[in-house]
């Protein structure tokens, strides 16, 4: 035997001694489907970072708005479909419908006109139409058109005997929306294609022909949207070199972007998968509530997070290099309501007012109180109930001498009634002052309402610190933990210094609506307690009664004789705002109404409350 | 040259070999996969409407309270439990005793009335409310009082995720409980649990690990008996196959409904092959609203010829 056929025989049974290791190797399609899940690829979510208004100047959608202002001028509210979408039966189908009483009946809501378009009308699909219809299109030539009130977020459909010029049914589906018009279906594209986040994600100005229009609803017909009333599609944009594909979720009632994820192109990414609720949640999680970012901004430090029922925190602030706070946070918001009647009061069993437990306490002169507390924090594994949108921003000040850090807390049906809207808001100032703010934006459950934001602030000036009151003229040190109501004496009624330099501090400047911002004061209680880690530094549950007008919650953590000369501190600060539903004077307050294109408007009255720090000029 | 002609045979007898080999075996992977999908997607066979064998609570009658009853836990109005009757349910039975475990998510109701409750976490947390989330709660059928029926010592609350029983269902075949808690759970990963209880000796029958339930309900088909469950982590109802009452450690998606946010809180079979699903947002946080118009309802069809769920709701 030579040694090339020895060789060759070497080849042959190596070979195939691993084709046999090959072929007797498992096949790893036994998937267990939460190691399936569990390996999925990461996903990633973009927000939108752009004003709705942005969005208005696309062409398409600025003729579109145009179109419906004139329509509902004329007294008319369904946008037809344009005859280049119709064949000839389907347009007389139109001209039916258009005068059909029983189509037309939920397109008003008293006199006001509301926004409905026609979406389709084609030949009709057996699937949509009961038995008795089937009979009668069985022998004729039916058609079914199907309209969207955009205000009410219902679909009507009807289905039509052509032949007989009859209208057979007319079908209304509450929650539902139907599949788009051809001018809708370009509008999501000129509004996917011109939105910066997509463009920026994609690396590249995208083209019409770059997109690719999912059936995004399915066969179950439901909107991607953060909020389920709304109409929103997915124009997707896929790159099948790295095998992903960024989807972007167009809200078309609203006429803006809403969120996008890239996914991958396998079968779990379905359309069904996006929701701008559900991918903000994960965002959020990921990067605010799972770990601390820092923000590095014209001379300030900042670390920030979102609490599980806290709201936005911030943390080892510094500026210019130097320490300012160890965290500043709110910590509750307190709503109550005053009404009359307390001595008919029943407070035997509980109260509820749309689904909130509520707590009453008696008051003066035949009043009572009653409210709850509110919690806000991450959007998931929490126990928060007003939920966090879009995360937190950081935008310039409109003075131009700063910035903002802020965040959007919103029960998802506000500012339906018993609904809630906060901002956490921190300003930072270019001469090294701040503020914490907090906003209300509504809409609560009426009338007579009371706000109170608890604020603690933990300022990092020195390891021992001392707070002062102006009295008489000059500053006095507090000797001991206090609680009192913030004086009002101006500029400054408070300062905290370091202990070893009174001109080592910040001043505290009380909102009285200096601040240009249609803010009609703190009406403020404050209070200075020595730092103690349970006394939350860390996350807290709840703080106190809703109710207790003249307790914020705060008060067990004063005791008597604890000194506050030279300890680490903490400021607690408690704004009342009383809200106002009266017209013209409205004050933390929204409301809804129709615009002049027949979609709904939401209108808010915010009132904004918080202290300002200012540095105490002197040493530096 | 000629010397080498036997190498360069080999190498391409090897080849060819090599190709047939991957190529088989990549046929063979694609039917296997095949056939996984077709026996997922066909896992439930046709099913129809069963009926329950639960019975009104006994109490109802020496209270003279006329059938039907609604079995209210929205926490709307009422704390606790609520039952409304009459004439278009406008009176209302609600007693104080029922409101000392604070707020019911769901129930089951057994053979002899007794009403089996799950807690649930609602808008404020206070002092109790962790602990009372431990607690599987029983409304006597004979009594109509509420009590602590089932204290589960491995089941932890906490502010980061304040649920603990989340889902139950009675088991007419064998007058057993499934129950299913998810405490363990974080932003990371799914340790929910589905326990079996045989509640004459409170025994933990079975418990099976690593799904996290928000609702669930017993389902028999011509292929056999399944717990369906909706998924508090995602958009899905899946299935459980049981097999001589044990439940098979594998879970099977079924469907998922058209929004992610939406996660099944109801599990109902109305009539042949068709269910009614209720959807809620979830997402481990305080729930305000509980109510059924908060809810979305969703029909949903299994089409045994198209081996595809149809939804009949638009």
């Amino acid at each position: 035997m030579t040694k090339e056929i020895k060789l060759s025989i070497g080849i042959v049974t190596i070979a195939t001694f691993v084709m046999l290791v090959y072929w007797f190797m498992p096949i790893e399609n036994e998937i267990d489907f939460r190691e399936n899940r569990a390996s999925a690829k990461e996903e990633k979510v973009i927000l939108p970072q752009y004003e709705k208004s942005d969005y208005q100047n696309i062409p398409s959608v600025k003729a579109y708005l145009s179109e419906l202002k004139g329509l509902i001028k004329e007294g008319k509210s369904i946008l037809p479909l344009p005859s280049k979408e119709l064949d000839s039966n389907a347009q007389k189908v139109q001209d039916l419908l258009l005068e059909n009483t029983e189509f037309l009946k939920d397109t008003k809501q008293g006199e006001t006109l509301l926004h409905n378009d026609m979406m389709r009308i084609l030949p009709a699909i057996i699937s949509s139409m009961d038995a008795k219809t089937q009979k009668v299109c069985q022998k004729s030539n039916c058609y079914q058109a199907e309209k969207y009130n955009f205000v009410t977020n219902v679909t009507t459909r009807a289905i039509v005997d052509v032949k007989n010029m009859k209208v057979l049914t007319i079908e209304q589906y509450p929650n539902m929306q139907p599949d788009i018009s051809l001018r809708l279906t370009r509008i999501a594209q000129d509004i996917a294609l011109y939105a910066p986040e997509v463009k920026k994600e994609l690396g590249f100005t995208p083209r019409k022909k770059d997109i690719t229009m999912a059936n995004v609803r399915g066969s179950m017909k439901e909107s991607p949207c953060e909020n389920t009333t709304h109409l929103c599609v997915a124009p997707t944009f896929t790159d099948h070199k790295k095998e992903q594909a960024l989807w972007a979720v167009v809200d078309l009632t609203e006429l803006r972007f809403a969120a996008a994820k890239w996914a991958g192109l396998g079968k779990t990414t379905t359309p069904a998968c996006i929701s701008e609720r559900s991918l903000q949640n994960r965002h959020i999680m990921k990067n605010y509530c799972q770990k601390d970012t820092v923000l590095e901004k014209d001379d300030w430090k900042i670390t920030y997070r979102l609490t599980g029922s806290d709201g936005l925190e911030i943390r080892d602030v510094t500026f210019r290099g130097k320490k300012v706070l160890k965290s500043a946070k709110i910590v509750d918001w307190h709503v109550s309501y005053k009404q009359k009647g307390a001595q008919n009061l029943d407070t035997t069993t509980q109260t509820y007012i749309e689904g909130r437990e509520v707590e009453y306490i008696r008051g003066e002169n035949d009043t009572f109180m009653f409210g709850y507390n509110d919690a806000m924090g991450c959007p998931m594994f929490s126990t928060s109930v007003v939920l966090p949108f879009n995360g937190p921003q950081v935008k310039e000040l409109y003075t131009s001498n700063g910035f903002m850090l802020t965040q959007d807390f919103r029960n998802p049906k506000w500012p339906m009634a018993c609904n809630y809207r906060y901002e956490n808001r921190f300003e930072f100032y270019d001469d090294g002052s701040f503020r914490v703010i907090g906003v209300n934006k509504g809409r609560g459950c009426g009338d007579n309402a009371l706000y109170r934001p608890v604020m603690r602030i933990d300022m990092d000036i020195d390891k021992k610190e001392r707070f002062w009151n102006m009295k008489d003229g000059s500053w006095q040190a507090k000797i001991e933990e206090f609680k009192e109501k913030v004086p009002n004496i101006k500029p400054y009624a408070y300062k905290i210094s370091s202990s070893q330099s009174e001109n080592k501090g910040y001043y505290i400047e009380s909102n009285y609506g200096q601040f240009h911002d249609n803010s009609r004061g703190d009406n403020a209680r404050i209070f200075v307690t020595k730092f103690a880690k349970n006394e939350g530094d860390q996350d807290f549950l709840t703080l106190g009664s809703c109710c207790e007008v003249e307790e914020e919650g705060v008060e067990r953590y004063i005791d008597e004789n604890v000194s506050i000369e030279a300890e680490d501190l903490v400021v607690w600060y408690v704004p009342h705002i009383y809200n106002d539903t009266k017209e013209g004077h409205e004050y933390c307050w929204a409301d809804t109404f129709i615009g002049d294109d027949g979609n709904a408007r939401i209108k808010v009255w915010p009132c904004t409350v918080g202290p300002r720090f200012i540095p105490i000029k002197g040493e530096e | 040259m000629r010397k080498y002609l036997p190498v360069v045979v080999s190498l391409i007898f090897v080849g060819i070999a090599a190709y047939v080999v991957v190529n088989k075996k990549s046929e063979h992977k694609q039917i296997k996969e095949s056939s996984i999908q077709e026996k997922r997607t066909n896992i439930i066979g046709r099913f129809s409407k069963q009926k329950s064998c639960a019975t009104s609570p006994r109490f109802l009658k020496e209270k003279k309270i006329p059938q039907p009853v609604i079995i209210d836990l929205s926490q709307k109005h009422y704390k606790g439990i609520a039952l409304h009757y009459g004439k278009g349910f406008k009176q209302t039975l609600h007693l104080k005793q029922w409101e000392q475990f604070e707020h019911f998510s769901t129930y089951a109701v057994d053979k002899k009335g007794n009403m089996y409750l799950v807690p649930t976490p609602f808008i404020s947390i206070i002092p109790t409310t962790f602990n009372l989330q431990k607690n599987l709660y029983k409304l006597d059928s004979n009594t109509g009082k509420v009590s602590i029926f089932m204290h589960f010592y491995d089941v932890y609350p906490s502010a980061s995720n304040p649920y603990g029983l989340t889902a139950i269902t009675y088991d007419c075949d064998d007058d057993t409980l499934w129950i299913a808690t998810i405490d363990e759970s974080d932003y990371t990963s799914q340790k929910g649990v589905v326990y079996h209880i045989d509640p004459k000796t409170k025994e933990i029958l079975q418990k099976v690990e690593g799904f996290d339930v928000l609702s669930m309900t017993l389902l028999k088909s011509d292929k056999g008996k399944f717990l369906l469950v909706g998924s508090a982590r995602d958009n899905g109802l899946y299935a459980y196959p049981i097999l001589n009452n044990i439940l098979e450690d594998k879970v099977i998606k079924l469907l998922e409904l058209p929004n992610a946010n939406e996660h099944i809180r109801k599990i109902k079979i109305i009539a042949n092959n068709q269910l009614e699903l209720q959807s809620i947002p979830f997402s481990y946080t305080l729930i305000a609203q509980t109510a059924k118009q908060d809810r979305l309802i969703y029909n949903v069809t299994w089409n045994p010829n198209l081996r595809k769920w149809l939804s009949t709701t638009l």
